[in-house]
């Protein structure tokens, strides 16, 4: 039995010291361009009431974003990520902190998992007189492939669910006093980059 | 291992994918109206002077010496002490059913109570005393976007009652909804109002230059304005004038017609400056029983309450509920030549309210984005010098008093010492829902 664990532990860890000794962290860098796919359904007669009748529209908008950071281990890389999201009517820029980790061995086809968290600004939004639009807390998991040498550069193809919070405060209608209008994002991403 | 990898990706994408829907909801808080009748009879038994009580719905201010009156929409006046702006003190809230806005001549204080004039004497400002009363004289107001209207035949008061109510839409997470804009009529019918609602809502600043002596200070949004022997009162298109020669017994002297869309009253050195929806009127007052019409500045359809310093008027205006308009600026107006006044020039602002002058320094209300202070030494570069903004505070009017600074927001009433003006300093604040005893 103990000698079935040491030849397990030997056979689990050698790869990793292996690894371990020619590897060095180094710099990181992930730019990606994509497009966020995502729907809305609204009834357009909701403020005198409703009508009952929704209506489904699709929304499909461009996302860029760059990761800068460290490869910290041969699997992980963290680093924090900035990033330009149009949305049809916000334009916000992501900043947040990014993950990276490598789910499958070396090979020049790897499938990794993303994490990116943090807040979306509204700094070059313009908003029409009246209207202040604010931006919120912002979530993006998924998962990638990476296509390359597992040393050098690579080109990477990933899809992620991203998560974008909104807040817009509006000039009220004549009955009203206040309006502001809540927005949750919730698009399917599918992103191509370069990583290096 | 690899299955279940590829198993886990493709059930994550699958979830993503599945619950990739934009969800955006809009909040508003709405008015709503149910229509309710008062006699007269019960406007006029209401009147009383109850215990000090908190403020809940601060509409105009009024300063007479160390007393100060701060109008509950549509409900009656909170009596403040004021001899201490660090610690004012509450010491009595008459409750006048109707009542948005007031002025004061020596001990008696004008409040309109629906269609009524009322004059009630303050010598002991605990315990007010009614001594007179116009009857009928006002025709119809607004409170809170709420209409009321004076009905001759059974004497009573048609009014709505304002109720808010919040209410949230699913919309499709683009900026403009379908608005919800009535079917015409009641639009029309709210624009036209657009003075009443603010100005029963917002009250503003400067002094009220008055022949007679002992008069209170209002606001540049205020309906009520005294000069010489008369008080004035504007309507939604009249002005009214009482003679008020003795203060305690008010008299209907005459009506001048304006037009539409009136809002403010402004009296500065022996002219009028009335504030309407769409531009300021200036009338010539140096024969006070007869005010002369001289000219119209005219713009936009919008709010815009005016205040006067020797040859400039500086006019806000606002897009905002009831005002229609679609500008948030300042405009300095040149009145050197008061029949043909010239804009000198405008300046963005964020929502600017009311506002005040203290030449050189211009206090002007944003609404929720506080208080800015600005010195206008130089008509062209006023945005260029402001010497402060605060921020944390909701802003209507202000009233500048040289030494002090009063402002009233919908969190409160704010006092300030402004004697030195680039560095205001808060003396107190009594914040709404809180009595000050």
């Amino acid at each position: 039995m103990k000698k079935l664990i040491v030849l397990f532990l030997f056979a689990t860890t050698l790869p990793a010291w292996a690894q371990d000794a020619t590897f060095k962290k180094h710099y990181l860098n992930q730019t990606e361009v994509g497009i966020m796919l995502g729907r809305v359904k609204a009834d357009p007669y909701a403020g005198q009431g409703g009508r009952g009748q929704e209506i489904v529209q699709n929304r499909t908008n461009l996302s860029l974003q760059t990761l800068n950071g460290i490869q910290c281990s041969p699997r992980l890389g963290i680093g924090v990520i900035t990033g330009m999201d149009w949305y049809n009517s916000a334009l916000v820029n992501p900043i947040g902190a990014g993950l990276r980790y490598d789910l499958t061995g070396k090979s020049t086809a790897r499938l990794y998992a993303s994490a990116d968290a943090g807040y979306g600004f509204t700094w070059f939004h313009d908003d029409s007189e009246g209207f202040d639009t604010r931006g919120g807390l912002m979530l993006n998991p998924g998962l990638g492939l990476r296509i390359g040498k597992p040393d050098g550069a690579a080109f990477t193809l990933a899809f992620s669910y991203k998560h974008q919070d909104v807040t817009v405060n509006k000039p009220p209608f004549t009955d009203q006093t206040v309006r502001v209008e809540n927005r949750n994002y919730n698009r399917f991403l599918i992103r191509l980059g370069v990583a290096f | 291992m690899k299955t279940a990898l590829r198993t886990a990706s493709i059930a994550i994408i699958a979830l993503s994918v599945w619950s990739c829907n934009d969800n955006c909801t809009e909040t508003r808080v709405r008015r709503s109206m149910t229509p309710t009748t008062i006699s007269l009879l019960e406007v006029r038994k209401d009147l009383k002077t109850e215990a000090p009580r908190a403020l809940e719905h601060p509409g105009k201010i009024y300063v007479r010496d160390k007393y100060l009156f701060i109008n509950e929409v549509a409900e009656g006046l909170h009596i403040i002490d004021n001899s201490d702006p660090s610690s004012p003190r509450s010491v009595a809230f008459v409750k006048i059913p109707g009542n948005g806005d007031m002025a004061v001549r020596g001990n008696i204080l004008y409040a309109d109570s629906y269609s009524d004039l009322v004059a009630l004497d303050i010598t002991d400002p605990k315990n007010p005393k009614e001594v007179n009363r116009v009857e009928e004289v006002f025709r119809s107001g607004q409170f809170d976007g709420g209409t009321w209207t004076y009905n001759p035949n059974i004497r009573a008061i048609n009014a709505q009652k304002v109720t808010f109510f919040t209410e949230t839409i699913q919309t499709n997470c683009e900026d403009n909804p379908t608005p919800n804009w009535g079917w015409g009529w009641n639009t029309a019918f709210a624009m036209a109002d657009a003075s009443f609602f603010r100005s029963s809502n917002v009250s503003s600043a400067a002094p009220t230059s008055g022949g007679g002596g002992g008069d209170g200070q209002g606001g540049s949004m205020a309906r009520f304005a005294l000069y010489d022997k008369y008080l004035y009162t504007v309507g939604q298109n009249e002005l009214n004038l009482f003679d008020v020669s003795t203060p305690s017994k008010p008299a209907f002297f005459s009506t001048v017609q304006l037009g539409w869309g009136i809002e403010t009253i402004f009296p500065y050195k022996d002219k009028l400056f009335i504030g309407s929806t769409t531009g300021m009127h200036i009338y010539d007052n140096s024969n006070p029983a007869k005010p002369e019409r001289l000219s119209i500045f005219q713009h936009g359809r919008a709010c815009d309450p005016v205040v006067v310093h020797n040859d400039i008027a500086y006019v806000t205006i606002r897009t905002g509920t009831f005002c229609g308009g679609a500008q948030n600026q300042l405009d300095l107006v040149d009145i050197r030549d008061l029949r043909r006044p010239q804009l000198i020039k405008s300046y963005q602002m964020q929502n600017p309210h009311g506002l005040g002058i203290d030449f050189p320094t211009l206090y002007l209300c944003e609404g929720e984005h506080g208080l800015k202070v600005f010195d206008a030494t130089d008509p062209f570069s006023v945005d260029s010098r402001l010497l402060s903004h605060f921020k944390k505070m909701d802003a209507y009017d202000v009233i500048p008093l040289g030494k002090t600074l009063m402002m009233i927001g919908k969190d409160g009433f704010y006092q300030f010492d402004a004697s030195d003006s680039k560095n205001l300093r808060q003396l107190s604040k009594i914040p709404v829902g809180k009595a000050a005893i």
